[in-house]
């Protein structure tokens, strides 16, 4: 009980304090410099070391800097939302066409009319109206393990409700954004009671517990605990092309199989409401999405560029497809509907 | 031994009334900054505008039953091995005994979505699903055990140990022992664990996720991002605040059946039992068992995939862990300080509004860390705050809780007669303060701190939703590569959050040990 115990204590408490202040407010005046008028400050649900390379690019091309801020497509969409004209985002960029729908609903994109990017961007990979505008392609092929289901069985998503394929289908969750759009692909395609017969069934032949990502599902696939499941043709190629040999060669086993016509989707970018920098957003938005950066920013996850196929060798090898000719719109409007449906049908 | 129930505020050494309104103002002051985004989100989910619907809904409903099944099962298994370990490491002896009390630090360092995240994916590898319920229930308890083991193994080092001495020459069994003197001392510190732990649990995102379970912070992230609807999203937080609320509730109860105050000298450090042949061989697995398996993840993790981190640029993963490190600082002492006042003010202001706003200054720990930022973006957004700021405050309010339990569970061990002998001997309050009570608090406050600082560095969804353009962090970067699917790429910055929070957990061995 002597107070020596106190002091003891307040000595290195306050050289903690001093020096994490001291510390902290070095890294904060580093990182923090103020965003110059010529900046373009960019909300992004993309997090590849490659983009930013590219935007260094830009930057050299144009003088105009490129502040990044990666996080959750969801929470940026919140954020810019709380922030109303106060915030200091000029670009989004989201994944997945029922994020972008909802942020075009939520009224947080401008409308800009660019000839270049009209020219560059297929009609239905943007906004008619011209607040979005895509940027690379995904695909969400079957991905089959000949040693378990004939990859000849799958020409549609609809044969995945096959009674052959019984306890051999895997699937990520109704939670996964991505099976929710190929529910809405479906939807608008063939309407709601084909769509509701369709889940039923695949849900009759799933394989239990149901995946939480693709990775892992892929893996099952390849060690032949599933025989088909349903994933982005991106998981495959990263791990056809990774550094970790168990799981190239897992991935060697498992079989692209195209159904006719594949469902596609989307990274998006659009210029916010509350953009101090319009004009530089809109530049940028049009380097991203012009062919030569294009593929850059389509390659660095292994993604399809906007037109045709690319250059990338692993994506080569997986063939070509007949992409759904459902609007990248569309998918947004009925994502609230497909998932309801997914939940009625028993899609857990 | 004395008992009694009545409140803590008993000391009769109470500051005069001019000191008095500003520690009321003080507590008042950090309650409001506690509150303010709680509350902005409340109004504006209540009463703004958005597809309404108060109602729970079948998802809803599955969400509750998950987030009470994980609190149920983390909260008896956390209790059970907390208590067992922390009075088999203080009490008794046995070989390894020192090595193994400090072992029970390493689990802490390892945040529960990392142990997830390495485990499914090593898993992958092999054909082998971890997914459910069992699986969470056992990974959040690893995870988040060691807060009942820390607070239990300091009650039981310094309280109690006469008494026990006592009971044991009066040819009481070690387990009537601990069943009827020790475990009644401890059970304050034990159920401030539990409850600790149990919040974490209410909290935890990114490993029921991954596990598939259905859990009320998913479902009010998901209300509120994904549906647009910040009315089921307020009904959801208040779900969840109602079972956290029930938890604090429920410790307090057990602490006035069981208040006894309680004080010797740690000189005392006879052990009581010595444990020999099976019994010790017992022991040692009992203790050994959850810091091995804590390490044996991410080990087993590293080997599956370690050449993953040769792709890692030094430059940047130094410059994400000293941010990591600048703010975890900097959010410990703010804490820390916040929480003392509030704690020390409990004990002397006898005034109910000081009691309730202390208690719900600690709310923050059980709302989702992304309602929370929310709610400071929403505040923080007219008010011009800068982002670090906001940060810290974000911070402060989530782990309010953390830095309190302790200190509120180590001034009750103090008997108020020690504040009335001082005041009596012409020491006025700061001098109670300053020479009694914070010596006496050195432990619960450096515990405290310690977690607070651990979390602070495993911390996501509040840095993630509130740092500024061009300001990652550790825990970030994990965050990315993981959401990406690039598990093996997010090796390097998840090893240095547990190294981060393993050299923190390091900084107790002095205290584990100077007991000994």
């Amino acid at each position: 009980m002597r107070p020596l115990f106190f002091r003891d204590l307040s000595i290195p408490i306050g050289m903690g304090a001093l020096a994490a202040t001291t510390l902290a407010s070095a890294i904060g005046v580093a990182s923090l410099a103020q965003a110059g008028p010529k900046d373009v400050n960019v909300y992004s649900g993309r997090h590849y070391n490659t983009d930013k390379q590219l935007y260094a690019e830009f930057t050299r091309r144009t003088g105009i800097r490129v502040n990044l801020l990666e996080g959750k497509d969801d929470e940026l969409i919140q954020r810019l939302r709380s922030e109303g004209s106060k915030s200091k985002a000029d670009l989004l960029v989201l994944v997945d066409a029922a994020r972008v729908y909802r942020a075009q609903e939520l009224g947080l994109f401008q409308t800009i009319r660019s000839a270049e990017l009209n020219k560059d961007v297929p009609a239905n990979l943007r906004d008619p109206a011209g607040r979005w505008f895509a940027l690379t392609r995904r695909a969400r092929p079957v991905m089959v393990n000949p040693a378990l289901v004939n990859p000849k069985l799958i020409r549609t998503y609809a044969d995945l409700s096959r009674s052959e394929l019984k306890g051999k289908l895997c699937l990520r969750n109704r939670a996964s954004v991505y099976n929710q759009s190929l529910t809405a692909d479906e939807l608008v395609r063939r309407g709601k009671p084909a769509t509701q017969q369709w889940i039923k069934g695949m849900v009759a032949n799933v394989k239990e517990p149901l995946f939480t990502s693709d990775t892992p599902m892929l893996r099952a696939v390849g060690l032949g605990q599933c025989g088909a499941a349903i994933a982005n043709q991106y998981y495959l190629a990263r791990m056809l092309r990774g550094d970790n040999g168990a799981d190239r060669a897992a991935a060697a086993k498992v079989k692209v199989v195209w159904p006719n016509p594949t469902h596609i989707n989307i990274t998006a970018g659009g210029v916010t409401n509350s953009a101090r920098n319009p004009e530089g957003a809109r530049k940028l938005l049009e380097f991203l999405a012009s062919p030569s950066s294009g593929e850059g920013y389509a390659s660095a996850n292994d993604e399809y560029p906007l037109k045709g196929w690319g250059n990338n060798p692993t994506l080569k090898a997986f063939g070509t497809f007949k992409a759904s000719s459902v609007s990248m719109e569309q998918l947004g409007r009925r994502n609230r509907e497909a998932v309801e449906l997914m939940a009625q049908a028993g899609w857990k | 031994m004395q008992t009694a129930a009545t409140s803590p505020a008993a000391a009769s050494a109470p500051p005069p009334r001019a000191s008095r309104w500003i520690l009321v103002g003080g507590v008042v002051l950090v309650s409001l900054l506690a509150l303010a985004p709680l509350l902005s989100l409340l109004g504006g989910a209540l009463f703004g505008e958005g597809p309404g619907g108060l109602a729970l809904g079948v998802d809803g409903v599955e969400q509750m039953r998950g987030t009470l099944l994980l609190v149920a099962g983390e909260g008896f298994l956390g209790a059970i091995l907390g208590t067992a370990i922390g009075w088999l490491t203080a009490v008794c002896r046995f070989p390894g005994r020192r090595w193994l009390r400090i072992a029970q630090l390493v689990p802490m360092a390892f945040p529960a979505y990392l142990l997830a995240a390495s485990l499914i994916d090593w898993a992958s590898y092999r054909g082998l699903r971890i997914h459910g319920l069992g699986w969470a229930v056992l990974l959040l308890t690893l995870a988040n055990y060691s807060y009942v083991f820390l607070l239990s193994t300091e009650s039981f080092s310094v309280s109690g140990r006469r008494l026990l001495e006592a009971s044991r020459s009066l040819g009481v069994g070690p387990w009537s022992s601990f069943f009827r003197v020790a475990l009644p001392i401890a059970l304050p510190s034990i159920g401030a664990g539990v409850a600790l732990s149990a919040m974490e649990v209410v909290n935890e995102l990114g490993a029921v996720r991954l596990l598939g379970v259905p859990s009320l912070s998913a479902g009010i992230l998901d209300r509120w991002q994904v549906d647009g609807n910040p009315q089921g999203a307020a009904l959801l937080s208040l779900a969840a605040l109602a079972i956290v609320a029930l938890l604090i509730t429920g410790e307090r109860l057990l602490r006035q059946r069981s208040r006894r105050w309680n004080l010797e000298g740690r000189d005392a450090a006879e052990h009581v039992w010595q444990l020999r042949g099976w019994r010790a061989l017992l022991a040692q697995l009992v203790t050994a068992l959850p810091p091995l398996c804590a390490l044996a993840i991410p080990v087993l993790w590293v080997q599956q995939g370690w050449q993953a981190l040769a792709a890692e640029s030094i430059g940047e993963l130094t410059q994400l862990a000293s941010r990591s490190l600048g703010l975890a600082l900097l959010a410990t002492g703010l804490t820390g300080m916040g929480a003392l006042l509030l704690a020390i003010c409990r004990r002397w202001s006898p005034q109910p509004l000081v009691q309730q706003l202390s208690f719900l200054a600690g709310l923050g720990y059980a709302i989702p860390g992304s309602v929370l930022a929310l709610g400071l973006i929403v505040l923080g957004g007219p008010l011009g705050i800068s982002p670090v700021l906001l940060l810290l405050w974000g911070y402060g309010d989530r782990f309010m809780a953390v830095s309190k339990q302790g200190l509120d569970a180590g001034l009750e061990r103090i008997p108020p007669s020690i504040d009335e002998t001082a005041a009596s001997l012409g020491c006025n309050w700061q001098g109670v303060l300053r020479r009694i009570h914070l010596p006496l608090l050195r432990g619960p406050l450096l515990v405290g701190s310690l977690l607070v600082f651990v979390d602070v560095v495993k911390e996501l969804p509040i840095t993630l939703a509130l740092r500024p353009f061009d300001f990652d962090t550790l825990a970030v970067r994990v965050f990315q590569y993981a959401s990406d699917e690039r598990v093996g790429a997010a090796m390097a910055p998840a090893l240095l959050i547990m190294a981060l929070g393993l050299v923190a957990a390091l900084a107790l061995v002095p205290t584990l040990e100077r007991r000994d």
